[in-house]
């Protein structure tokens, strides 16, 4: 057969395609269940960091989890725990950031008025920049910050904001849209959870 | 051959800054070293694996969808990095985020596959892909070196300059990349014309004796 005729060049990019998406199919399929495991543990890992938890690189998450959440794997409902004799109140969050969707966990205490922590599940903000919401200096703003009147995120020096009285978080320079939307979910939910919603 | 092929794709024939390919990226992900790291590993094993793919293929892809076959090979194996990444490294696939798939969009693999997988066996083909991602990992570990001290005070997320350092700004953002780049082109450049003046001023003396 030509090289170069009609039937050869469709029988040989059908082939090639179909070769190539059959092997990327296979490796999919077999790496699912390990990415599958990698995201629960990774959720269940910022249930806890948000609930105020040590973990380091040895702690076994799962067992973590079900003995302070009294569950096996998280959902979509705020959990109650009783972490070191303080109640608290921990949920999943999801809004719309820059570019999609940002999820992570929040926990307040049990009078909403102060959070814990607030971790970052997933996000697909700029990389270096919205990207930066998932830093340590970033997220530890919101340890035991006041939000009686909700949070603030305002444009400073962008080395983050140490005063938790305020209900002011310092936002990401270069990045006020991915700070504004972090603003505006994490106020949406805390008000969602003070109103009982999911009760 | 082989040492011939290193020194034009790190120096001479750099895909940066002499053919001026793969800027997208230059731009968006060298503010941060690990980033680029793993980033430019990626690029390196993508385009090594496409060239030897494409250079094993070559008698048999028909000429008229050449391009469309390549991008079919490139698209594949980005997609298997990003799927090793999200599996064994999930750490880092977070840290990537779009940016994995945006590798398809390389333009130095595209170029490596036409330009020389398509003429020459398997083995110079890898190496040349391997060689081309070195050059472009270089160029941008050295961005990123600046923009990460400037932009954060940090080295690799390690706290480099004391807490007195104010952090520039425009290092983080993507403008900076252009100053810098524009920068090290420019010193590359005067570099390159030094040397051939000086090749030209020996050639001259040994002819003239």
């Amino acid at each position: 057969m030509r090289k170069d005729s009609l039937i050869y060049t469709v029988t040989f990019s059908f082939s090639i395609t179909f070769i190539l998406v059959l092997i990327l199919a296979l490796a999919s399929s077999f790496t699912s269940k390990k990415v599958e495991q990698n995201k629960r543990i990774a959720v269940a890992r910022a249930y806890l960091l948000a609930g105020g938890i040590e973990i380091d690189e040895s702690s076994d998450i799962q067992k973590l989890f079900t003995g302070t959440f009294k569950k096996e794997s998280p959902g979509t409902e705020p959990l109650r725990a009783d972490i070191d004799g303080n109640k608290l109140i921990v949920s999943p969050f999801s809004g719309q950031g820059l570019w999609g969707t940002i999820t992570g966990v929040i926990a307040l205490d049990s009078t909403f008025s102060r959070i814990i922590g607030v971790e970052i599940t997933s996000h697909s903000e700029t990389p270096g920049l919205g990207g930066r919401i998932d830093e340590p200096w970033f997220k530890d703003q919101f340890k035991g910050e006041s939000i009686e009147e909700g949070i603030r995120v305002v444009q400073s020096g962008g080395m983050g904001d140490t005063d938790p009285d305020n209900g002011i978080l310092d936002g990401i320079t270069g990045a006020t849209r991915t700070s504004e939307s972090m603003q505006n979910i994490i106020n949406k939910q805390v008000g969602l959870l003070r109103e009982g919603h999911y009760e | 051959m082989n040492k011939s092929l290193l020194k034009e794709n790190l120096w001479d024939n750099n895909p940066v800054f002499v053919q001026i390919l793969g800027i997208c990226s230059t731009l968006a992900v060298t503010n941060n070293l690990t980033n680029t790291f793993i980033m430019t590993l990626s690029v390196i094993f993508v385009a090594a694996l496409t060239n030897v793919t494409v250079s094993l293929m070559k008698e048999y892809i028909p000429r008229k969808v050449r391009m469309i076959v390549q991008t079919l090979i490139i698209s594949f194996f980005v997609i298997i990095v990003d799927i090793l990444l999200r599996a064994y490294l999930p750490d880092i696939s977070k840290a990537l985020g779009p940016y994995v798939g945006l590798i398809i969009t390389n333009c130095i693999i595209m170029g490596r596959a036409e330009a020389f997988a398509q003429s020459n066996t398997p083995w110079p083909s890898f190496l040349d892909g391997v060689t081309s991602g070195l050059g472009y990992m270089w160029v941008l570990m050295v961005l990123a070196f600046f923009r990460e001290l400037l932009g954060f005070g940090t080295l690799f997320g390690f706290q480099v300059l004391g807490s007195g350092f104010t952090p520039w700004t425009i290092m983080v953002m993507a403008p900076s990349a252009f100053f810098l780049l524009g920068g090290l082109i420019w010193a590359v450049k005067t570099i390159m014309t030094m040397n051939e003046l000086r090749q030209c001023a020996c050639n001259d003396s040994t002819t003239k004796k």
